[in-house]
């Protein structure tokens, strides 16, 4: 492992060059806007009565496709590195409202679906990879298998299908109260609780295979005393490393599932962005989830390094 | 003296296979036991059934008596009760076997928490005295990885012991340990011993079966081909493998008169200064090797052995100074045998496709291979197998027909034959030193044991620093 | 693992090839409808018909029809053939950028491996969904961009894992030895470097087409990927949603496809990595 400086120093490159190319994606995405897009925001604006030459022009500038592609290039990072994401082009209010807006409804999601994969997932894994073979190990295998190759859209397809039409229990879509947490909470969670439950399980498999378990075993110690002192600390680094890498598979099922639920959240209003060609609050939307992702894992690797505070590559000078 | 464990009849079984034919012995206080025999003997596998610690897929057969407790060890059950309390086990490695991330006070203080029922505070208290015995004060808030291989076998020999079991079971205790650092555990052993508890050792190292005495059982294909007091047995073996087993050992090899080097050196090295870590390994090195000489380098371990070999090969870069080849020898005359044969082949590869790449890589005449085969002693359908597949004496046997078909001027063996069992270290070893004789290759060879340097090469290089003082060796030099 | 303390043959790692025969069972499965159904149903996917909307299957569409008299079977056939060739182009020209700057990087070291390795996280923080949706906005043909913004999102893992091996494998002996011996570059990358590549190559290859064909039909589903009326799963479950009550089955069609789909290329991966 580096140093924590050294490690501290790489993750705000990394964060310098997701910005980067989140500005120049977002850049090519305007350059690419058919030429009436300016005449179209322009009536998504003031309303196709409303709209004419000059209100298009307006946008035009404001958007800055009406200067040489470099310049405006330059002007498009200095804002992003300022964090001015300017307005939105649909409705006219700035970005960073926009986002503050949906932030909340999504987090709230977010969080619940996190909350019960987590109690589901892991300890699911644990005991299986505790009795590696076992039958809760072969049942989970082939579950966690069915469930990945369910995409998280067809999961709450599914669930829509059954629990609001065929049952009626639960409300397919909305906002508001708690039953509305139901369906998108669970359908998020399945997907995740499958994959860290294998996670887990295979983390948990190796260290209740290693010669410390099993010395620790022989030391006299009982199972549930071995699983506190010296499985679950074990099997955290893996665990912690991996809650770092699922915000990525978190926010793709985040954007998905709110679309089919019409969650107000900030995966929803992104798809209506990019179907309205609304490169401010896309630039907006994808820069905040990419930062997002680095200071996660910057906070993963801070808390792998105080679970597992060995330097990579001790233990090797033995002859 | 008093028996603490009774083994009646214990054998092993895979399936319908019996892999331990049927054996009985009895551990008694103040006597160790010990199990000698090589890879695949079964030693292992007994000593496991006995402790009930045999891997899935085994079946042991039998009954162990101790404690006034009978065991049937057909049923797997039993044991889980005795372990830390009336059975110690040490186990191999003990590096990975201390919890990686838990400080050494903690692995030691569980067992007279949860087994001996002490409170936290009262168990920390026997921790620190149990590592202050150890002469490991230091140790109580280290981890494993910062633990020296010699500590880390201490401190797990403390956490072994700490539930109060009398009889300690030790499995390859010195595998992977230098020769200083061997003789320290078996003392430990020794003392253990002498406190009045029963010790059952499995090695493949006579120095250890040696020093430990007592009662001795020498195992070859799963059976005890011979017992008896370890003294008299390795005194004057009766079974002809026990001899073998003997004869093989570097300390009892015959002493070859050292023959000095002739003609040209065909490899200079000057004033050699290198650093790994900060930490400074070797000064001011000059070294000259001739055709035909061969050379010993003895060092403990991370004393910068292999990183001098590298050095003068070209594949690390000094510090200062500089090496210098003889004039007009071709770059792939200079080469290395390594420590750990399969994994200096290509692993998905027919050994005998390796060498065909080779032979045509240098236009060399293949008609050599088969000729070479039966100098070293090598079976022609080995070719058709891949490294994983054939056994490691074999493979270093390869390994150096691959070398030879080259005709190396220089060749630096990184401990070939640490990894392999006694006599096919002998037998080896034995090639390596013919062959530089017979062609006149100055052969660089390192290992740990300063008895089988002193008995192959004509001079030996000690690396060891000043503070740790090395064994006394036959030719020193540098 | 050293030679001579082993005191028992190892257990073999453990491999499931049942799980490999399946997934490649069902995938083959999979193509063979995909292929041979426009042969021996022929039928244009767009050609709509008032008499046999929401129609039960007959003899010339044995998957019955949509809500607009639309051949199920040819539609599912084409979008079947749609989803995997985008997939598999990806998979190929992810594997290819990947395996080429992780066996650069891994090989070069220094500021090379640092920038790439840069680069990659830098890509790893995006959602590779975003990433694709964000392509999709900048190149006008759909089809071509789901083939960039997936290369874009799979060749990261390529990236990755072989440069891990690739190190892994120069700093090892085998490689040293051959180098002594006198072989250059391209004879180790043959003999030591491919062979532990092809295998994993193989299990990325699955998960990577899976994860293609997830995300073709989660936006399509989402209504930010292919457009109506091309047949795609996703923009085909969105389609028919509406008439599950009448055509309970039109909609589990394309469900179950995407379903066996993903299952068999799960299945095919997991044989490889267990």
């Amino acid at each position: 492992m580096r140093p924590l400086t050294q490690a501290i120093l790489y993750r705000a490159s990394q964060a310098v060059l997701v910005a980067l190319l989140v500005g120049m994606l977002t850049f090519l995405m305007m350059q690419a806007l058919p030429g009436d897009m300016a005449f179209r925001i322009a009536a998504g604006r003031y309303g196709y009565d409303a709209v004419n030459a000059e209100a298009a022009e307006a946008v035009r500038r404001e958007l800055g496709l009406d200067r040489p592609a470099l310049a405006a290039f330059g002007t498009w990072l200095w804002d992003l590195m300022r964090l001015d994401f300017g307005t939105s082009v649909i409705s006219g209010a700035p970005v960073m409202d926009e986002i503050r807006h949906q932030l909340g409804a999504s987090l709230q999601l977010a969080g619940a679906a996190l909350a019960l994969s987590f109690l589901i997932g892991p300890p699911v894994g644990i005991l299986a990879g505790l009795r590696a073979g076992g039958w809760l190990d072969r049942t989970l295998l082939v579950v966690s298998t069915a469930l990945r190759s369910v995409p998280q859209f067809l999961m709450g397809l599914i669930l829509i299908v059954l629990v609001s039409i065929q049952l009626g229990w639960l409300p397919a879509a909305g906002y508001g109260r708690p039953v509305h947490f139901v369906l998108p909470a669970l359908t998020l969670a399945l997907g995740l609780a499958a994959v860290s439950a294998r996670v887990a399980r295979d983390a948990m498999a190796a260290v209740a295979a290693s010669p410390y378990y099993a010395f620790g075993r022989w030391k006299g110690l009982s199972e549930g005393q071995l699983l506190r002192r010296h499985g679950l600390r074990n099997i955290g680094v893996t665990l912690v490393t991996y809650l770092g890498l699922q915000f990525a598979m978190l926010v793709e099922g985040v954007v998905v599932i709110e679309a089919i639920f019409s969650w107000p959240g900030i995966g929803h209003a992104l798809v209506h962005a990019i179907f309205g060609r609304d490169v401010p609050m896309v630039q907006g939307t994808v820069l905040l989830l990419g930062l997002g992702f680095v200071a996660l894992n910057t906070a993963v690797d801070l808390t792998a390094r105080w679970i597992d505070p060995r330097g990579r590559g001790a233990g090797e000078a033995r002859s | 003296m008093s028996e603490l464990l009774k083994a009646t009849d214990v054998s092993v079984h895979a399936g319908a296979e019996m892999l331990v034919e049927p054996v009985s012995l009895a551990l008694t206080a103040g006597r160790p036991f010990t199990l000698l025999g090589e890879t695949g003997s079964g030693k292992s596998l007994l000593a496991q059934a006995i402790i009930g610690t045999l891997p899935a897929g085994l079946a042991a057969a039998g009954q162990v008596t101790l404690a006034g407790r009978a065991l049937d060890l057909a049923r797997r059950d039993g044991h889980r009760a005795l372990w830390g309390r009336l059975i110690g086990v040490l186990p191999q490695e003990p590096w990975l076997s201390l919890d990686p991330l838990m400080p050494a006070r903690a692995q030691i203080a569980e067992g007279h928490a949860f087994v001996r029922g002490l409170s936290w505070a009262e168990a920390n208290a026997a921790a620190d005295r149990d590592l202050a015995g150890l002469g490991l004060q230091e140790a109580a808030d280290r981890r494993p990885d910062q633990l020296s291989g010699g500590m880390a076998q201490r401190v797990a020999f403390a956490a072994a012991r700490a539930g109060g079991a009398r009889i300690v079971v030790a499995d390859e205790p010195t595998k992977g340990l230098d020769i200083g650092r061997r003789d320290e555990v078996t003392r430990l052993l020794l003392d253990e011993v002498a406190a009045g508890g029963a010790l059952l050792t499995i090695t493949h190292d006579l120095g250890v079966a040696r020093r430990l005495g007592g009662e001795l059982a020498v195992m070859l294909k799963g059976r005890v081909v011979e017992r008896g007091p370890a003294a008299e047995v390795l005194a004057h073996p009766r079974h002809d493998y026990t001899r073998r087993l003997i004869a093989a050992d570097p300390a009892s090899w015959p002493q070859v008169p050292p023959r000095p080097g002739t003609g040209a050196p065909v490899l200079r090295a000057e004033g050699l200064s290198v650093s790994r870590g900060g930490r400074r390994l070797f000064d001011g090195l000059g070294l000259d090797l001739q055709p035909g000489e061969i050379v010993g380098i003895w060092g403990p371990s991370g004393c910068g052995k292999s990183t001098l070999g590298d050095v003068l090969l070209g594949l690390a870069r000094p510090d200062q100074g500089r090496v210098t080849r003889g004039a007009g020898l071709a770059p792939q005359r200079f080469q290395k045998l390594y420590q750990d044969p399969p994994s200096a082949f290509p692993r998905c590869l027919a050994l005998g496709r390796a060498l065909d790449d080779l032979v045509r890589l240098h236009r060399l005449d293949g008609a050599r291979i088969p000729q070479l085969m039966s100098r070293l002693r090598l079976s022609p359908a080995l070719l058709a197998r891949r490294p994983a597949e054939v056994s490691g004496g074999e493979l270093q046997r390869l390994a150096l027909l691959r070398l030879l078909l080259l005709d190396p001027v220089f060749l630096f063996a990184d401990e070939p034959t640490s990894r392999l069992d006694l006599i096919t270290q002998a037998e080896v070893t034995g090639l390596l030193t013919e062959v530089a004789r017979e062609t006149g290759m100055a052969l660089l060879i390192v290992s740990h044991d300063p008895e089988l340097l002193s008995r192959s090469a004509d001079r030996v290089i000690s690396l060891a620093s000043p503070e740790t003082a090395g064994p006394r060796l036959r030719h020193q030099a540098a | 693992m050293s030679i001579t303390q082993v005191d028992m043959p190892l257990p073999a790692a453990r491999v499931r090839p049942w799980a490999r025969w399946t997934g490649a069972a069902l995938l083959a499965l999979v193509l063979a409808f995909a292929l041979l159904a426009p042969v021996i149903f022929p039928a244009d996917p767009l050609r709509q018909s008032l008499r046999h909307i929401l129609a039960a299957p007959d003899a010339a569409s044995p998957l019955g029809y949509d809500h607009l008299g639309r051949s199920l079977t040819a539609r599912l056939a084409s979008a079947l053939r749609l989803s995997l060739m985008i997939a598999a182009a990806a998979v190929a020209s992810s594997a290819l950028l990947g395996v080429a700057v992780g066996v650069l990087a891994a090989w070069r070291g220094g500021w090379v491996d640092r920038a790439a390795s840069l680069v990659a996280d830098a890509f790893l923080a995006l959602p590779g969904l975003l990433l694709v949706l964000i392509v999709s906005a900048i190149v006008p043909v759909t089809p071509l961009a789901f083939w960039i913004g997936l290369t874009l999102v799979l060749w990261i893992e390529y990236f990755r894992l072989t440069r891990a091996t690739v190190s892994r494998l120069l700093a090892a002996p085998g490689v040293q030895a051959s180098r002594l011996l006198g072989f250059g570059p391209f004879y180790i990358f043959r003999r030591h470097l491919w062979p532990e590549l092809a295998p994993m190559l193989l299990t990325l290859g699955a998960f990577g087409a899976a994860t293609a064909i997830m995300m073709i039909a989660a936006l399509g589903f989402v209504s930010v990927g292919m457009r109506p009326p091309t047949p795609e799963l996703g923009l085909m479950m969105v389609e028919l949603l509406p008439y599950y009550r009448e055509a309970p089955m039109a909609l589990v069609i394309p469900v179950a496809a995407t379903f066996v789909t993903l299952l068999g290329l799960n299945l095919v991966a997991k044989g490889g990595r267990a």
